[in-house]
């Protein structure tokens, strides 16, 4: 591995003061769980590092009205644990308790599990279909970029030269409502998705008809992607075998899975049908369990 | 550049220089000679270089020596207790055949000191679950599950 | 069974203090004063004539002291048809060839300067199907023997060719005939402990060389050869092993990089550490033999087998290691596994452009029984009986030979079978059939006894005690995590009746310990506890003879037990053992209490028909799983995995459970998730994120069952069991596959994928 300069800003202003600084040389680094491996394997020669470890005051899970407020610098741990986020974010609680292992949890954050930009980040898709936000900041300002904009192709995030996630924002479901996130690997743990799906599914008060759902998927496209056409296809209608049939069928119809040494297209598409189905039928489960308890 | 670093480690407070792209594991292997950690991969990927990094545990071998200023860390040679004894964990491995060749077993032991400290009472599930970042080639696991539960067990009755 | 004092109780391994607190020296920590670094350049062409190779600037790079090339190293030939050098000279092979090495004072620099070696290439077409290979005009991967013959084909001069009985007429006599190719691939041994070295020339120019190997005394011959090649005949190697972070077989040859440590130690004058990564573990530790596999088998009317008949090709990859030689062990099965009177085998082996391979727990074993077992059931279908009973009616026997003259003595395959089949709930299962989930079995013979593959199957021991009855083995096996050391203090506690913790075991040096064959065939604890129980008979006598005159009783009436030699006609008599040992150094004209045993067992080496006694005892066992099976996705999950083994009696049972543990999952691996990928020769997947070992939540819910039929051959009545646990993992899952929704997968692993795809052409949707 190459050497590199090493530095550790105590504050935001600090960090971004910094990257500001080394422009195009600095690599801003969180959990480094991504960037440490890459450089051991030298497909990545950082020059200067700033890490962001010590920036406590970014790690943090908010309930407020409506949203959960989530720090940059929140671990995957924190928010596997959290009790916000397995009540209000069910997608993101499973996404972050089959990431890796409790050890790379333990360090990488979410942030940057998407500034990555693998089409295979787990917290993608729960961030995708909750209609998440990303809170940018860089030394010449702040800026809001909603989730659906945030990938600018593969491997390519709408991060600019110093820019950081500071936070997210991610709304909370109109009840009833709930979700569920899959994630297709040949292991239980230590692996990456070969292909994953996200469902939000919000019900009309007859708990039986969709009045809202968001479908998502890692894997299946250059980036993690929604499919908008499955979504308003299934809105309106009595969730049944039927429209959950049709609903798999269409959102892989929006997908471009490819083939490549961890999974086959068609392999992929045919979880994707399936899966899209039994995420929608959990979440359909899990909204009127919760409203039962209520 | 060679830079200080101060932290402490099963318990002791150590300063050693260190070029700013060395990990963790390889300041406590090669400079403070604490050679349990291994490395079975250096990519975070097999869980032999596991420590425990202020009551959390963390691959070493990819984690920048410089984060661990001012930690508290924990390493397999830090369990014996003063009188020398193991602790009721190493001896529940050893007792109930969860050692083989041993060398994913410093991490396996720490990963499971991690877990149990978190979660005293673990199920057999969540035992698998904070395990699974940890490879062993040898056992297939049954009999460190098992060694883990009895720890578990006998850490409830004091 | 008599109930003994120490053998059969689960105790702890003798090494797992010093493994549980860190304090084990694996090679990873081994240092020496003036050590220095070595470090390999590898091959970035899969067959290659090499133009030129610049390693000017490498040598100029401060701190590297050596840099070599097939150019300017004495020609050294390895593996087991001296087909390869540690350097390679005018061409490579295969994406891991060695093409120079250097040494340096730290390992940055030895990486920087392997960097800075410049190779030219002109590339050559390669070969990477063994079937392409073997046709005419086919690009040759050696176009000379190692003796500079010239070669016309890509077959490897083997002999691998076993006839018992007539086919012909045994198929002629079969009511059912099935037939079918299966096709295994490459899987990686993945010890934790990464593989290195450490060689260190003395002023005398013998060689020590700290080693991870399984084998102490075959490397230090081969070694000794590699020395006479470098101009140093009559020198000698030492070997010292460290701890070592698991075998599985891949220590059972010596290895390129050991050599050319040898090659860089001797050039520099000073200690050269070689240390693997885990890149460089994937990419230069050989992996399983693969092999394609055509079968036939028939059975009559009632259902027994009439004839066998098996066709593989193995690739073999651009030399020779002991993967070439696995066909000599997939004969155990092929002849032996049921009563099948008439077998045919011939097995060619195929250099191509991929990677080699060589010895894995099971040594071929684990790929012919996926076929064998898998057609099996395919017969039993075929045949209409339940795969059970087929397999009960073609159970071997006790006493039976079977058509490689191999003699059965004891056979617990019926036992493993019928025991199997009752914690599965096999027949009620079988009638009242749920969807997606389905059982199956697989079971195996396996060598028990250790087994005749070298001139020598023998194990020696010295064993000594002191003043204070402290007894020390001294012993050539090799542990690597599996617990014969234990076993073997077990054993000898027993036989001197002295307590386990009063034995210390001295190993790993082959200045000190005695002749050993290696650890392999699944016979440490075999072999090391027949000779244990010679060596402690000798040293009882040694010390019954001193202890006669003391205790006023012939030596013949003597015994040892509880640390005290007493009078077996009136056990009241008795002394303190520590009192008589004494006498020994305490007297004019004593003596050392040492006794050396060297146990060889009555094993025969195979004829040049492959045929004979192989092993003096036989392991057998039958894994049954339940697996439900995922229909719309393929994925397979085994929610019961009964291990029925016969290892004639538990030395240890706890070590032995580990030992049927890890086997089973390492089998589970081998049937569903691992496969080293190779595209075009290059190994695409060699890390632990895409080489799918399972992790501790891939529970396989594994039961044992430990068959007793306790074989007089063995210490206290133990087989062999190393190695078994593996070997029917992927048929009996497989099995249990087909039972649950009806497809048949013929080669491993058994993805999902294959499984969905499989059951989509079934219903015609694919």
């Amino acid at each position: 591995m190459n050497n590199y300069i090493y530095l550790r800003p105590a504050t935001l202003e600090e960090a971004l003061e910094l990257l500001e600084r080394h422009g195009a040389d600095a690599v801003p680094v969180a959990g480094g769980t991504d960037v440490f491996v890459k450089a051991k394997r030298r497909k990545v020669a950082p020059k200067v590092i700033v890490s962001l470890r010590r920036l406590g005051d970014l790690r943090y899970i908010r309930a407020e009205e409506g949203r959960v407020l989530v720090g940059g610098l929140t671990t995957l741990r924190d928010l596997e644990q959290s009790g916000i986020v397995a009540d209000r974010l069910p997608a993101l609680a499973d996404a972050t308790r089959n990431m890796a292992s409790v050890q790379i949890r333990n360090v990488a954050t979410m942030s940057g599990n998407i500034a990555n930009a693998a089409p295979s980040a787990d917290t993608a898709p729960p961030l995708l279909v909750s209609g998440a936000e990303v809170r940018l900041i860089s030394k010449r300002g702040e800026r809001t970029v909603p989730m659906v904009d945030f990938y600018a192709g593969s491997g390519k995030t709408v991060l600019e030269r110093g820019e950081l996630i500071r936070e997210f924002v991610i709304p909370v479901g109109r009840s009833p409502y709930s979700q569920a996130y899959w994630k297709h690997s040949r292991r239980k743990a230590m692996d990456l998705a070969m292909v994953s799906v996200a469902v939000h599914l919000e019900l009309e008060d007859d708990m039986e008809t969709c009045r809202l759902i968001r479908i998502a998927h890692g894997v299946a496209a250059p980036t993690p992607i929604r499919t908008p056409e499955a979504e308003a296809q299934l809105v309106g209608k009595k969730i049944d075998a039927e429209t959950l049939k049709d609903l798999g069928e269409t959102s892989c119809g929006e997908t471009l899975c490819r083939d490549s040494l961890r999974g086959q297209a068609w392999y992929r598409q045919e979880i994707i049908k399936v899966m899209v189905r039994r995420m929608a039928l959990l979440a359909l489960e899990r909204a009127r369990a919760k409203t039962g308890q209520r | 550049m060679k830079e200080i670093l101060n932290f402490t480690v099963n318990g002791d407070p150590v300063s050693v220089a260190v070029e700013p792209n060395r990990m963790l594991l390889d300041v406590l292997r090669e400079q403070l000679e604490l050679t349990g950690a291994k490395e079975g991969c250096g990519m975070g990927e097999c869980g032999a270089c596991t420590v425990i990094v202020n009551g959390r545990n963390v691959n070493s071998c990819i984690m920048p020596a410089l984060e661990a200023e001012g930690a508290e860390i924990v390493t397999v040679e830090g369990l014996l207790g003063e009188d020398g004894r193991l602790s009721t964990l190493q001896q529940a491995f050893i007792d109930k055949g969860g050692v083989q060749c041993g060398f994913c077993t410093p991490g396996m032991v720490l990963s499971a000191k991690a877990l149990l400290d978190e979660n005293p009472n673990p199920t057999e599930d969540e035992v698998r679950r904070g395990l699974a970042g940890n490879i062993c080639r040898c056992t297939g696991y049954t009999q460190i599950v098992d060694a883990v539960l009895t720890a578990a067990k006998k850490g409830q009755e004091g | 069974m008599r109930e003994l004092d120490y053998v059969g109780k689960p105790l702890p391994k003798t090494d797992a203090r010093e493994k549980v607190t860190g304090r084990a020296v694996y090679m990873n920590e081994l240092k020496k004063p003036g050590m220095l670094y070595g470090k390999i350049k590898y091959s970035d062409q899969v067959h290659a004539r090499i133009v030129h190779i610049d390693t000017s600037a490498a040598e100029r790079l401060p701190g590297v002291k050596a840099v070599l090339t097939g150019e300017n190293v004495p020609e050294v030939r390895i593996g087991f048809m001296k087909d390869n050098t540690p350097l390679k000279k005018g061409k490579v092979r295969q994406y891991r060839d060695e093409v120079a090495a250097v040494a340096a004072i730290d390992p940055d620099i030895a990486a920087e300067a392997i960097e800075l070696i410049k190779v030219e290439y002109e590339p050559l077409p390669a070969v990477f199907d063994p079937i392409e290979a073997m046709r005419e005009g086919a690009p040759l991967v050696h176009e000379t023997d190692p003796k500079g013959a010239p070669l016309t084909s890509n077959k490897l001069k083997l002999p691998w060719k076993l006839v018992c009985g007539d086919v012909d007429q045994g198929r002629s006599e079969a009511k059912h005939v099935v037939e079918d190719q299966f096709k295994v691939t490459w899987v990686s041994h993945c010890c934790l402990g990464v593989s290195g070295c450490l060689a260190e020339f003395d002023l005398d120019n013998n060689l020590t060389m700290h080693s991870i190997t399984q084998i102490p005394f075959l490397a230090q011959n081969d070694f000794n050869a590699a020395l006479a090649a470098m101009g140093l005949k009559g020198k000698n190697t030492r070997i010292i092993n460290t701890v070592i972070g698991g075998g599985f077989g891949s220590k059972l040859d010596t290895h390129v990089y050991e050599f050319i440590a040898i090659l860089l130690a001797f050039k520099t004058k000073r200690p050269v550490k070689m240390m693997f990564n885990r890149e460089e573990e994937f990419l230069a530790q050989a992996p399983r033999q693969p092999a394609i596999v055509d079968i036939a088998q028939g059975c009559d009317e009632e259902g027994r087998l009439t004839f066998r008949d098996i066709k593989m090709v193995l690739d073999n990859g651009a030399y020779t290691s002991w993967g070439a030689t696995t066909p000599s062990v997939m004969m155990v099965p092929i002849s032996s596994l049921y009563r099948v009177p008439n077998v045919r085998y011939k097995a060619t082996c195929v250099y191509t452009n991929n990677v080699y391979s060589q010895a894995m727990r099971g040594y071929g074993n684990p790929q012919a029984t996926f076929a064998i077992e898998s057609m099996t059931d395919m017969l039993a279908e075929a045949a209409g009986i339940d795969p059970l009973d087929f397999r009960l009616i073609n159970s071997n026997r006790p006493g039976e030979i079977t058509p490689q003259r191999f003699k059965i003595t004891t056979c617990g395959l019926r036992d493993c079978l019928e025991s199997v089949a009752d914690k599965l709930d096999w027949r009620y299962k079988k009638k009242y059939k749920q969807k997606s989930r389905g059982v199956g079995l697989g079971s195996l013979i396996h060598v028990g006894g250790g087994a005749r593959v070298y001139k020598s199957d023998g194990h020696g021991i010295i064993m000594k005690i002191d003043d204070f009855g402290k007894v020390t083995v001294i012993t050539g096996a090799v542990e690597i995590g599996q617990g014969s050391e234990t076993v073997l203090a077990q054993v000898t506690a027993e036989i001197l009746g002295v307590p386990p913790e009063d034995v210390s075991i001295v190993k790993g040096d082959t200045s000190i310990c005695p002749w050993d064959v290696g650890s392999h065939a699944s016979r440490q604890a075999f072999v090391s506890g027949n000779a244990a129980i010679g060596a402690g008979n000798k040293l009882k006598s040694q010390i019954f003879e001193l202890a006669g005159p003391m205790l006023e009783t012939d030596p013949a009436d003597l015994d040892m037990k509880d640390r005290l030699v007493f009078v077996k006609s009136a056990p009241e008599k008795n002394m303190p053992l520590e009192k008589v040992l004494r006498k020994a150094h305490f007297s004019s004209q004593g003596k050392v209490l040492a006794a050396e045993h060297f146990y060889d067992p009555p094993n025969e080496m195979l004829d040049r028909e492959f045929k004979g006694n192989l092993s003096c005892s036989y392991a057998y066992g039958t894994t049954g799983v339940e697996v439900e099976v995922d229909e719309e996705t393929g994925q397979v999950e085994i929610l019961r995995y009964i291990a029925a083994h016969d290892v004639g009696r538990a030395l240890n049972p706890m070590l032995l459970k580990g030992q049927i543990y890890g086997a089973a999952v390492m089998g589970t691996g081998y049937a569903l998730t691992e496969q080293l990928v190779l595209k075009n020769g290059r190994i695409v997947n060699g890390n632990f994120l895409d080489y799918k070992i399972l992790t501790a939540l891939d529970k396989v819910p594994v039961e044992p069952i430990i068959v007793e039929p306790d074989d007089e051959a063995g210490p206290y009545g133990a087989k062999g069991v190393g190695e078994p646990g593996c070997v029917p993992s992927a048929p009996a899952i497989a099995n249990a596959i087909y039972d649950a929704v009806g497809v048949r997968i013929k080669d491993l692993p058994i993805t999902p994928e294959k499984v969905l795809r499989a059951i989509k052409e079934k219903r015609g949707e694919m």
